[in-house]
C-alpha cells in the first residue's frame, strides 16, 4: 500500500476541483459526498500505511522519486544540472500524521455535512476544506522541501479562504488578511531558509540535507542560520509568539474550518516542518533554545488570555496556541518523540472541542459563554463528549492528554527547569480555563432563558463526529503509548556529527527514554495540582452569577484589561505599523525634500550647465568645422556646376562620350 | 582583286554618306544621305556573305526607317531653318573625343588585321529561320512585344488632345 | 590594296562609321540628325556582328541573328523617339535639343 503514497494528497486535490468547477451550487448538492468518499479513501491508505509501519512490514523510512525537472545550478562556483525530483518520504511521524490529518478531516467535513447546510456556498466550503486537507498532505508525504514549501503555501491560501468564508462580513475579510500576512511574515523566514539549504546542501531532498548534516558538513552557524529560518517559518504557521496574533482572529471563519486549521493541518504544518527538518535543529542548539523560549512564552501567554476570555471559540484558540507552545517548547528541549505525540493527541481532542463548540453554537447561535450555561440537560451527546476532550486537554490521568503532556513536561523537566516551573503553570492554566470553559457553557442553570430554551441536540451527523472523536481522545494516548509504541514509531533522530556532541553529548537519543517520566514525586504530583486547578474553576464559575469572578475581575482590573487586550501584542503590531508608516513617511520626505531637491535636481542642474558649456564650445568650433566642410563641398559643386551648362542632353551625353573614348582607349589598349 | 574593290567602293559610299548625314546643313539632304549610307551598309553584308541580313537592312533601313526619317523631317521642316547653323559649338570637343576613341579602336581593331575569311560564304536564311523558331523561338517571341510596345508608345505619344 | 580582306578591314569601317555617328550625336543641333546618328551607330555594331560571323565562325548565323535583333530593337527606337519628337514639336515648337533644358538645375 505504501507504494500508493503519492494518492493521499492527490485524491483530495481532485476531489476539490471537480467540486469547485464540477458540482452546482446547491444548499442540497450531494458534492460534498464527493470530498467525504476521497477522504475515506485516503483514511483507509493511511491507515493500511501506518499499519504496516507499526507492525514494521514496511522499513521507514520509505522513500520514491519520480523525476520531475531539471535545471543548471552552480553551488560554490562549480555549474552542475540538477535533477529536481518529486516524491514522497513516509517516516514514522509521517505515517502517524496522515492518520490524524485524513481522520480529523474526514470528522471535519462528515460534521459540516449537518453544520453548513443552510450556507450559500455550501460545496464551495467542502472544496475548500478538501483543498486544505490535500495542501497538508502534500507537506507530509513530500520528500522533496520545495514540494513541501508549495504545499505549505497552498495551506496559506486554504486558511485565507476558510477564514474568510463568510467574505460579506467585514470581520472575515479582515481576519483573513490578518491571518494571510501574519503567516505570510513568517514563510519568508522559511522561504530564506530554503534558499540557504540549497545554496549550502544543493539538494532539496530532505533525505539528502538529512545526509549532509550527518557527515558534519554543515557548521553550527550555518545550522542556526537555517534553523532560526525555518522556526520563524513555523512560528507564523504554527501561531507562536509573537505571530500568533492571526490565529484568535481566525474564528471569524466557519467553526468546522476553524477546527481543521487548529487540529489536523494549519497549525500542525509548523510543527510538522520542524519535526521534519529536525536535524537541522540539533546541529543548531542556539536555534532549540530559542524554540524552546519561545514556545513556553506562547504556552504562558495564550493561557492568560485564555483564563479572561468569555468567547467560546477565542477561549479555544487562544488553547490551541497555548498548545503548540507546549509542542515548540517540547521540540525546544529535545522532546521529539512528546511534541510530536501531543500534536497527535490535540489534534484529536482539539478537533473534538471546535466541532463541540460548534454544535453549541449551531444550537444557540452565540459565541458568548455568558449567554450560555446549563446546556448539558439540553445537549447531553455535545455535554458528555466535550467533557471527554475536557479531561484530555487537561490531563486527567488516562486520558490521551494525560499521556502526551506528562511526557513533554517531564522532557522538560530534564533539559531546562526555569521552562519547566512555568510550563508546569501553564498546565495548571489550561486545566483551569477549559474547566471554566466548561462549566460556563454546560453546567448550572440556563443564563439566557431564550437561548436556553431554543437549544437543542445537534443531528446524528454532527453528534456521530463528536462520538468518535471523544473516544480517541480518551484512548489514543494510552494505545500509542503502550509498549513504548510511539518511541519506535516517532524515533527521534540522531546526528552523529561532531557539531552537535558538545551540546548534546549528555542527553543522546539513548536517554530519551529516561527523559519522558518525571520524578517520582511530580508524577504524581501533577495530576492532583490539575485537580485543585480544576476544583478552584468550579468554585470560581459555579453559579448563575460567578460573582466570585466577578469580584477577583474588578480587583485585579489592570491585569484583566491587560489579557483582554491580549497583551496588547495587537497594538505593537498596529504600533509598529504605524511607526514603519510613519518611517516610510519621513523617509519620502527626505527624499523628496532632500535627495530630490539636491542630489537629483543639483545633479541635473550641473548635467545642464556642462550640458550649456558643452553647447557653447560645440557652436564656436565643431559646428565652424561642419560648416566649413559643408560650405566647402557647396562651394565645390557650386564650382563644378559652373563647368555644366543648363542640363542640356547632349551636354550629359558628352561626359558619357569622353569617359567611352578613355575607357576605349586606356582600357583596350594597354 | 574584285573583292576588294568591292569593299573599298561601298567603305566610301557608307563613310562619305554617313560623313553627309551628320555635317550637312539641310536636314532633308542629311536625311536622304542617311539612306544611301544604310544601303551601303547593306552592300557590306552582302560583301560578307549575309544575304538575309542583307535584305532585312534594304527593307527595315533603307526602305523603312529612312523613308520614316524622311516623313518626320518634312512633316517639321521650316523653311527658316535652312539657314541655321545645324551644328553646335562642341563640335571640336566632341572632334577630340572621336580621335580619342578611333586611336582605342584602331588598335583593337589591328588585332585582328591576320585573321582572313576561310571558305566561301553561304546563304544563311535557312540557318536563321531554324535558330529563330527552334533555339531563339523566346527571344524571338519578346521582339515582337518589344514591337507592340513601341507600336503603342508611338500611338499614346503622337495622339493630340482633339482625338480623346 | 591588294592585301587580302582581314576583320580588321570591316572592323575599322565599322569603327570609323561609330565615331560618325558619334560626333553626329554629340552636335547635331536638330533631335532628328541626333537620331540619325544613332542609327549610324547601330549599323556600325551590325557591320562587326556580321563581319565576326563571316570571319570567325563561318558555320554558324548567330552573328546575323542577333543583327536582326539590333534591327529589329532600332526600329522600335526610332519610331517611339520620332513619336517623341512630335510629341515635343507640338508643345514646344521647337526641335533644337539646346531648346530642352527641363533637365537644368
Amino acid at each position: 500500500m505504501i507504494e500508493h503514497a503519492y494518492l493521499i494528497p492527490l485524491i483530495p486535490l481532485a476531489a476539490s476541483l471537480i467540486m469547485l468547477f464540477g458540482a452546482k451550487e446547491d444548499p442540497h448538492s450531494p458534492a460534498p459526498w464527493i470530498g467525504i468518499g476521497a477522504m475515506a479513501i485516503c483514511l483507509g491508505l493511511s491507515l493500511s500505511i501506518l499499519g504496516a509501519v507499526m507492525t514494521g512490514s514496511v522499513s521507514v523510512p520509505y522513500e520514491h522519486n519520480w523525476h520531475w525537472f531539471s535545471f543548471a545550478a552552480s553551488i560554490a562556483g562549480k555549474p552542475f544540472l540538477y535533477d529536481m525530483p518529486i516524491g514522497v518520504l513516509i517516516d514514522g511521524p509521517a505515517a502517524l500524521l496522515l492518520v490524524v490529518v485524513t481522520l480529523v478531516s474526514l470528522m471535519v467535513q462528515i460534521y459540516s455535512i449537518a453544520y453548513m447546510h443552510e450556507d450559500t456556498r455550501y460545496k464551495r466550503f467542502f472544496a475548500f476544506v478538501s483543498f486544505f486537507t490535500a495542501a497538508m498532505l502534500g507537506l507530509v508525504v513530500s520528500s522533496n522541501i520545495l514540494v513541501g514549501f508549495l504545499s505549505w503555501e497552498l495551506m496559506g491560501l486554504s486558511s485565507y479562504l476558510l477564514i474568510g468564508f463568510w467574505f460579506e462580513k467585514d470581520g472575515p475579510t479582515e481576519a483573513q488578511k490578518k491571518a494571510f500576512m501574519t503567516t505570510k511574515l513568517g514563510d519568508s523566514g522559511l522561504y530564506l531558509a530554503l534558499l540557504f539549504i540549497f545554496a549550502k546542501v544543493g539538494s532539496f531532498q530532505i533525505t539528502q540535507i538529512q545526509q549532509f548534516i550527518h557527515q558534519g558538513y554543515m557548521t553550527p552557524a550555518v545550522a542556526t542560520v537555517i534553523a532560526i529560518g525555518i522556526l520563524f517559518g513555523a512560528m507564523g504557521k504554527s501561531a507562536q509568539f509573537p505571530l500568533f496574533i492571526w490565529l484568535p482572529d481566525a474564528m471569524e471563519g466557519p467553526t468546522p474550518g476553524s477546527a481543521l486549521i487548529h487540529a489536523a493541518t494549519m497549525v500542525a504544518a509548523g510543527i510538522f516542518v520542524v519535526a521534519r527538518l529536525y536535524f537541522v535543529f540539533l546541529a543548531a542548539p542556539d536555534a532549540m533554545l530559542a524554540a524552546a523560549w519561545i514556545g513556553c512564552a506562547t504556552a504562558f501567554l495564550a493561557a492568560a488570555m485564555a483564563l479572561v476570555s468569555y468567547d467560546i471559540k477565542r477561549v479555544l484558540a487562544f488553547s490551541t496556541v497555548s498548545q503548540l507552545g507546549f509542542m515548540m517548547c517540547a521540540l525546544g528541549v529535545g522532546g521529539y518523540t512528546a511534541a510530536l505525540f501531543h500534536l497527535t493527541t490535540h489534534a484529536f481532542f482539539k478537533a473534538l472541542l471546535f466541532l463541540g463548540a460548534g454544535s453549541v453554537i449551531h444550537s444557540v447561535h452565540t459565541n458568548d459563554m455568558r449567554q450560555m450555561g446549563g446546556l448539558s440537560k439540553k445537549m447531553p451527546v455535545t455535554f458528555l463528549t466535550m467533557g471527554a476532550a475536557i479531561l484530555a486537554i487537561a490531563g486527567i490521568p488516562g486520558t490521551s492528554g494525560y499521556f502526551s503532556k506528562d511526557m513533554i513536561l517531564a522532557n522538560i523537566y530534564h533539559a531546562n527547569r526555569p521552562i519547566f516551573w512555568i510550563m508546569l503553570l501553564t498546565a495548571l492554566m489550561t486545566a483551569f480555563y477549559m474547566s471554566r470553559l466548561f462549566i460556563l457553557t454546560f453546567w448550572g442553570d440556563d443564563r439566557d432563558h431564550e437561548k436556553y430554551h431554543h437549544a437543542h441536540e445537534s443531528p446524528f451527523l454532527i453528534t456521530g463526529p463528536l462520538v468518535l472523536l471523544a473516544f480517541l481522545a480518551l484512548v489514543s494516548g494510552y494505545m500509542l503509548n503502550r509498549n513504548e509504541l510511539v518511541y519506535r514509531l516517532l524515533e527521534k533522530p540522531t546526528i552523529t556529527a561532531t557539531a552537535s556532541t558538545e551540546a548534546h553529548g549528555e542527553e543522546g537519543g539513548s536517554a530519551e527514554h529516561h527523559e519522558g517520566h518525571l520524578p517520582h514525586g511530580l508524577h504524581l504530583a501533577l495530576p492532583l495540582l490539575v485537580l485543585g486547578s480544576i476544583g478552584l474553576a468550579f468554585a470560581l464559575y459555579k453559579g448563575p452569577k460567578y460573582a466570585v469572578a466577578d469580584r477577583l475581575k474588578t480587583k485585579f482590573a489592570p491585569i484583566f484589561r491587560v489579557l483582554d487586550r491580549r497583551w496588547y501584542l495587537d497594538d505593537a503590531f498596529d504600533a509598529l505599523v504605524v511607526l514603519c508608516d510613519q518611517v516610510a513617511t519621513l523617509a519620502y520626505w527626505i527624499d523628496t525634500h532632500i535627495v530630490d531637491r539636491v542630489f537629483v535636481d543639483g545633479w541635473g542642474l550641473l548635467m545642464r550647465i556642462v550640458a550649456e558649456i558643452s553647447n557653447l564650445l560645440d557652436a564656436l568650433f565643431v559646428d565652424r568645422t561642419v560648416d566649413g566642410f559643408g560650405g566647402l563641398s557647396l562651394d565645390l559643386g557650386v564650382g563644378l556646376r559652373g563647368l555644366v551648362k543648363d542640363g542640356q542632353v547632349q551636354e550629359y551625353l558628352m561626359y558619357v562620350a569622353i569617359a567611352f573614348s578613355l575607357a576605349a582607349t586606356l582600357i583596350l589598349t594597354r | 582583286m574584285l573583292d576588294q574593290a568591292v569593299f573599298y567602293s561601298l567603305t566610301i559610299l557608307t563613310l562619305a554618306s554617313a560623313l553627309a548625314v551628320v555635317l550637312h546643313r539641310n536636314t532633308v539632304h542629311s536625311s536622304l544621305f542617311l539612306g544611301l549610307s544604310l544601303a551601303g551598309v547593306a552592300g557590306l553584308y552582302a560583301s560578307l556573305g549575309a544575304d538575309f541580313l542583307f535584305g532585312a537592312q534594304i527593307m527595315v533601313y533603307v526602305s523603312g526607317i529612312a523613308v520614316l526619317v524622311i516623313f518626320v523631317v518634312m512633316l517639321l521642316g521650316r523653311a527658316s531653318d535652312l539657314h541655321l547653323r545645324q551644328v553646335n559649338e562642341r563640335w571640336m570637343a566632341a572632334l577630340l573625343v572621336c580621335f580619342v576613341a578611333a586611336v582605342g579602336l584602331f588598335k583593337v581593331a589591328r588585332l585582328q588585321s591576320n585573321i582572313v575569311a576561310t571558305g566561301a560564304a553561304h546563304p544563311g536564311t535557312h540557318d536563321i529561320g531554324r535558330l529563330f523558331l527552334g533555339e531563339w523561338l523566346l527571344p524571338f517571341e519578346l521582339t515582337s512585344l518589344i514591337l507592340l510596345a513601341a507600336l503603342l508608345g508611338a500611338v499614346f505619344f503622337t495622339r493630340t488632345e482633339n482625338a480623346q | 590594296m591588294n592585301a587580302p580582306l582581314t576583320l580588321a578591314h570591316y572592323m575599322t569601317v565599322a569603327g570609323l562609321l561609330f565615331l560618325i555617328g558619334i560626333f553626329g550625336a554629340l552636335t547635331r543641333r536638330n533631335i532628328i540628325g541626333i537620331l540619325m546618328s544613332i542609327e549610324l551607330m547601330f549599323n556600325a555594331a551590325n557591320i562587326n556582328l556580321a563581319a565576326f560571323d563571316r570571319f570567325l565562325h563561318p558555320d554558324g548565323v548567330t552573328g546575323q541573328a542577333l543583327a536582326l535583333f539590333v534591327m529589329t530593337v532600332a526600329a522600335a527606337e526610332i519610331v517611339v523617339g520620332l513619336a517623341l519628337l512630335l510629341a515635343i514639336y507640338r508643345g514646344t515648337d521647337t526641335v533644337y535639343a539646346e531648346d530642352f533644358n527641363l533637365l537644368k538645375g
